[in-house]
């Protein structure tokens, strides 16, 4: 008996049996719907242009296959191995921002992209920016778990700023508002579960605040960014191209009514009226064509992915697994909100993809790599 | 984590926050106001594209049996080229884009730019600067649309004339809707860029031979390129006119009418010393059962064609539509002058003034009247003296006697007879007898024909020639009996347009009076329905009866017999075909030469048409006047032409 306990007992430590097929099927039904908007939003163009009008759709569908190896890998190996080579994942992601700014290694020769052509590889232009989300969630989460005393002190606070200050600063000159407002987030999110006292949150608060003006006064934000961000608060004082993009993408949505008008169907999704449509705006095709019902059942989902994530973030045996899921939540969180309150209309215009459903090779990697965390971290809650 | 547990619980109110704000929005745009953002996609979407409608043809009567007669008015399509004056102005490119223009159309730049400054047309309407231009023309402007802004090369349907320059004034022209158009309110579905007839039956028929526009829906896509077609509507073609107009007549009265007029030139006026100016002249004939007109010629005319072509400096200046020619031309040929100028109707008058003296009791058919050569108004010890065209005194005779002669002191005495019952019943409600008995005739008021800017002719009467803007031609009393003494002879201020005089000869001939029409009927494009059938509107009679107009209609039959009209009718078989007749001689001061006028009913025993000839400056009605109308006669009769064009007879 004792023997077959054992065995009972040892099989029920075994990480594999704790998988959250939850998470695993919202993700991959998250991605399913998104090959099909990308479908949708692309085909009628890349026929119309004579290429294959699958040859997104497959693209994302292998990037979507390289992620799932990499959340496997992710799920792996002991998630607090994150947390010895944490120090190392950082440091990697800012030398991968650093290249950015080299001429010839980055994808543009004006040293402004966002991409690292990987040479021989056709498929993947890897963004590091995507990456150091996930670089800085595990060094945030690594040091918060190691903290001396109860809640973060002031030194501690300097330095974890610091760390995401430096992170920050490399990805807004490469000008990634979107991004940079994602960093924001996961700091914010793990500080507030490690937590930050009240008082330290609001005097980060005022200080990125006063930041933010420093920016715009020293302008380094560029014009056409400030233009989209004020799209939201007045329609009437902005460029054509600016408001373009955001009525159209209102019209998409609002046009799809309570049903939808039907897969392929939607007149702005394949007459190309919303601009950046398989990227940033996707969700539009999602509203347009399968309408309110369809909206809310994409919503859902991601309520339920932020919800096992805040689960997971519980569950977790130690602090550094629920700064991690805290993280990788708020991450998953600041992306669906901002992104979608963009398209609809309440939030200003800034490049952040939806997860999961925007086209796009690094930002999926990085979404099926956060998942793996969260994962990694369900599997291993047993103490 | 116990500690972490309340932190993620505000972490998940956040998170529950945010998806309440996101599905509140949702709900906004997809329930609640889906249906504007609904509509907005659909704007977004489809465009239309007006197709025009192909105009309706105008035929002339279906007379030979066929279904129509011949094509008076089709359609062929052309190039054009049009200019939008602010897109050009606004490109900065104006200079280059005219020279470039100028060298490929082969027009002078200083045309082109006061094409552009027409006042014609608004300055958000594209302005025409050019028809029929060559398809290698039209090509090299649209395959580098970029380097021409602002102009637009159209395919627009024109007008096609089969016949030519036949029955023009009548037909009128088409154009791009004019300024003065837009601002009309039955032009208010008109584009900028759209046809309207400008003139004659193009404008009188705008609204059944425009036709309906179709509709091209599309869905184009954010480039603006069609991705497909929704279909749409065909456009509905105009409606056809079929006239009442006689091809064979009308081309007959057109050719009489200048070959008698440019015969008349040769003829020398003893009395103004020169030679007959002979500067205009009109035919018309009428269906008296119908009012159809048959045939309706006016000299000088015009070729429409230039219309379509556009026009050149000299004809610009032939019609009159400018004012910078080296010699201001006055012959006015746009003007239809069968019922747009007002003429003197001289003695064809005569039978309708004769009916208004029965009428008010002044003559009878039994009396004699004298017709001395010399007419003083009783007691009129002015010295004022009207004299007859004889200048011998001719015996008494009767009413009908004096019109076979056109004795003219005849009827001054009724005219006296009328002043004599005005002055003495100066506050009377009928005390202008005469002028009322001529309105039912028609004179005075426009017929109502379909066609544009009638004129309506004039009667002179106390009112009138009281006002003291008239009072001075009446010398210091104002109204006097002289206003009744030449009214009676169609002269002094009596006008009438040919087609008046036309319409109470109709009546004349069967005491009915009706509306004179060209139109017989509007045709459905594609099929032979009748649309409209236009009414001459015959039921309106005249206060005479029968025994009356026959005593005239007799005596007017006389006078191609052996009255003032015998000689141009010489040779003529009257016993087959009688004519009633009655000839005119208008006395138009010395600074002019005699309008000329023959007004005929035939056949005179039950009479079908009129015929009515009249030609400015050309003499004596019986020498110009009546040979022509005799030429018409025998062409619609067809007996074989005889007689000169023009005689030499000396009589009115």
């Amino acid at each position: 008996m004792d023997v077959v306990a054992g065995r009972v007992w040892v099989d029920e430590r075994r990480p594999i049996r704790h998988l959250d097929p939850t998470l695993l099927i919202v993700t991959a039904v998250l991605v399913v719907i998104g090959l099909f908007a990308i479908y949708s939003a692309t085909s009628q163009t890349l026929r119309a242009d004579g290429f294959d009008p699958f040859s997104r759709v497959n693209k994302q569908a292998v990037t979507a296959v390289l992620g799932l190896v990499a959340l496997l890998v992710l799920a792996t190996f002991d998630y607090r191995f994150l947390k010895v080579y944490a120090g190392f994942i950082y440091g990697a992601t800012l030398v991968g921002l650093l290249v950015l700014r080299i001429p010839g290694l980055a994808a543009s020769d004006t040293g402004t992209s966002n991409y690292i052509d990987i040479p021989g590889v056709n498929l993947l232009q890897i963004s590091p920016s995507e990456f150091a989300k996930i670089g800085l969630i595990v060094i945030l989460a690594a040091m918060l778990s190691e903290l001396r005393s109860p809640v973060p002190t002031v030194p501690d606070l300097i330095r974890v700023v610091g760390v995401a200050g430096l992170t920050m600063l490399l990805v807004f000159v490469n000008v990634e508002i979107g991004t940079t407002i994602a960093l924001a987030a996961i700091t914010v999110g793990i500080l507030v579960v490690a937590g930050t006292q009240a008082k330290h949150l609001i005097a980060l608060a005022v200080g990125a605040l006063v930041l933010i003006v420093l920016a715009f006064q020293l302008n380094v934000v560029e014009e056409y960014q400030v233009e989209r961000l004020l799209t939201v608060f007045d329609s009437g004082s902005v460029s054509e191209d600016a408001r373009y993009n955001l009525e159209q993408s209102v019209i998409a949505v609002g046009s799809g009514g309570m049903f939808g008008r039907g897969f392929l169907q939607g007149s702005q999704t394949n007459l190309d009226y919303v601009p950046e449509q398989h990227t940033d705006f996707i969700f539009t095709v999602v509203g347009e064509e399968f309408g309110f019902f369809g909206s809310a059942f994409v919503l859902s989902l991601f309520a339920l992915l932020l919800w096992r994530a805040i689960r997971i973030a519980y569950l977790s045996k130690d602090g550094f697994g629920t700064y991690l899921a805290a993280g990788v939540a708020s991450m998953f969180a600041i992306q669906i909100f901002v992104n979608i309150g963009m398209v609809i209309g309440i939030m200003p215009i800034t490049g952040i993809p939806l997860p999961f459903l925007s086209y796009g090779g690094t930002a999926m990697l990085v979404n099926f790599v956060a998942v793996g965390i969260l994962l990694n971290v369900h599997m291993r809650r047993f103490k | 984590m116990e500690r972490s547990s309340a932190r993620l619980k505000v972490f998940a109110i956040l998170v529950l926050v945010m998806f309440a704000a996101l599905s509140t929005r949702l709900w906004f745009l997809q329930v609640l106001a889906t249906q504007v953002y609904a509509q907005e996609a659909q704007n977004n979407g489809v465009r239309e594209i007006p197709i025009d409608a192909l105009r309706g043809e105008i035929w002339t009567a279906d007379q030979y049996g066929e279904p129509k007669g011949e094509p008076l008015v089709k359609n062929r399509s052309s190039l054009e080229v049009r200019v939008d004056k602010q897109d050009l102005e606004a490109s900065g490119m104006a200079e280059q884009v005219l020279g470039e223009l100028s060298a490929m159309l082969d027009i002078p730049v200083k045309q082109i730019r006061s094409d552009l400054e027409s006042k014609l047309y608004y300055d958000y309407q594209p302005k025409p600067i050019a028809e029929f231009v060559p398809e290698e023309v039209a090509f090299a402007i649209r395959e580098r649309q970029e380097d021409f802004p602002g102009v637009q090369v159209r395919n627009a349907s024109v007008r096609e004339y089969p016949m030519g320059e036949i029955a023009a004034h009548m037909l009128g022209w088409v154009g791009q809707v004019q300024a003065a158009q837009l601002d009309e309110p039955q032009y208010r579905n008109y584009g900028p860029n759209d046809l309207a007839g400008q003139t004659g039956l193009e404008v009188q028929y705008e609204k059944w031979l425009r036709g309906t526009k179709g509709l091209q829906r599309y869905v184009v896509n954010s480039d603006g390129e069609r991705i497909r077609d929704l279909g749409g509507r065909q456009p509905t073609a105009g409606n056809d006119l079929v006239l009442t107009i006689d091809s064979q007549w009308q081309r007959a009265a057109e050719q009489y009418l200048e070959d008698s007029i440019l015969r008349t030139r040769q003829v020398f006026d003893e009395d103004s010393g020169t030679y007959y100016k002979a500067d205009a002249g009109v035919v018309v004939v009428m269906d008296v059962e119908t009012g159809g007109l048959k045939a309706m010629a006016s000299w000088p005319g015009y070729d429409p064609r230039w219309f379509v072509r556009g026009l050149k400096r000299g004809e610009t200046c032939y019609l009159g539509l400018t004012e910078k020619c080296a010699q201001a031309d006055t012959a006015a040929p746009l003007l239809n002058r069968a019922y747009q100028e007002v003429y003197l109707p001289g003695s064809t008058f005569k039978p309708f003034t004769a009916l208004a003296a029965v009428k008010e009791g002044f003559a009878n058919f039994g009396s004699y009247y004298p017709c001395p050569s010399e007419y003083v108004h009783p007691n009129d010890e002015s010295g004022a003296s009207f004299s007859n065209w004889s200048p011998v005194d001719l015996a008494p005779r009767t009413l009908a006697e004096n019109l076979i002669i056109s004795c003219d002191t005849s009827f001054y005495k009724w005219g006296s007879d009328f002043w004599f019952r005005y002055q003495n019943d100066q506050l009377g409600e009928n005390n202008e007898p005469l002028q009322k008995d001529l309105r039912a005739w028609g004179f005075a008021q426009a017929t109502g024909v379909d066609l544009p800017n009638e004129a309506s002719g004039f009667l002179p009467d106390a009112e009138w020639g009281n006002d003291p803007e008239q009072r001075d031609l009446f010398g210091r009393g104002g109204w006097n009996p002289g206003g009744y003494i030449l009214t009676m002879i169609g002269s002094g201020y009596t006008s009438v347009t040919p087609l008046q005089l036309a319409a109470a000869y109709g009546a004349l001939a069967n005491g009915h009076r009706c509306r004179p029409h060209v139109v017989d009927r509007v045709m459905s494009s594609e099929g032979e329905t009748v649309v409209k059938k236009v009414n001459g509107q015959c039921n309106r009679t005249v206060p005479y009866t029968n025994a009356e107009l026959d005593y005239i209609r007799n005596a007017l039959a006389q006078v191609p017999v052996r009255g003032t009209a015998r000689l141009p009718f010489l040779g003529f078989p009257l016993s087959e075909v009688p004519v009633a007749g009655k000839t005119g001689t208008a006395y138009r001061g010395t600074q002019f030469q005699d309008t000329s006028w023959f007004a005929a009913m035939v056949p005179a025993n039950d009479p079908k048409y009129v015929v009515v000839a009249m030609v400015e400056q050309a003499g004596f009605g019986s020498d110009v006047a009546a040979p022509l109308v005799r030429r018409m006669i025998e062409k619609m009769y067809d007996i074989e032409p005889g007689g000169q064009i023009v005689s030499q007879t000396g009589q009115d």
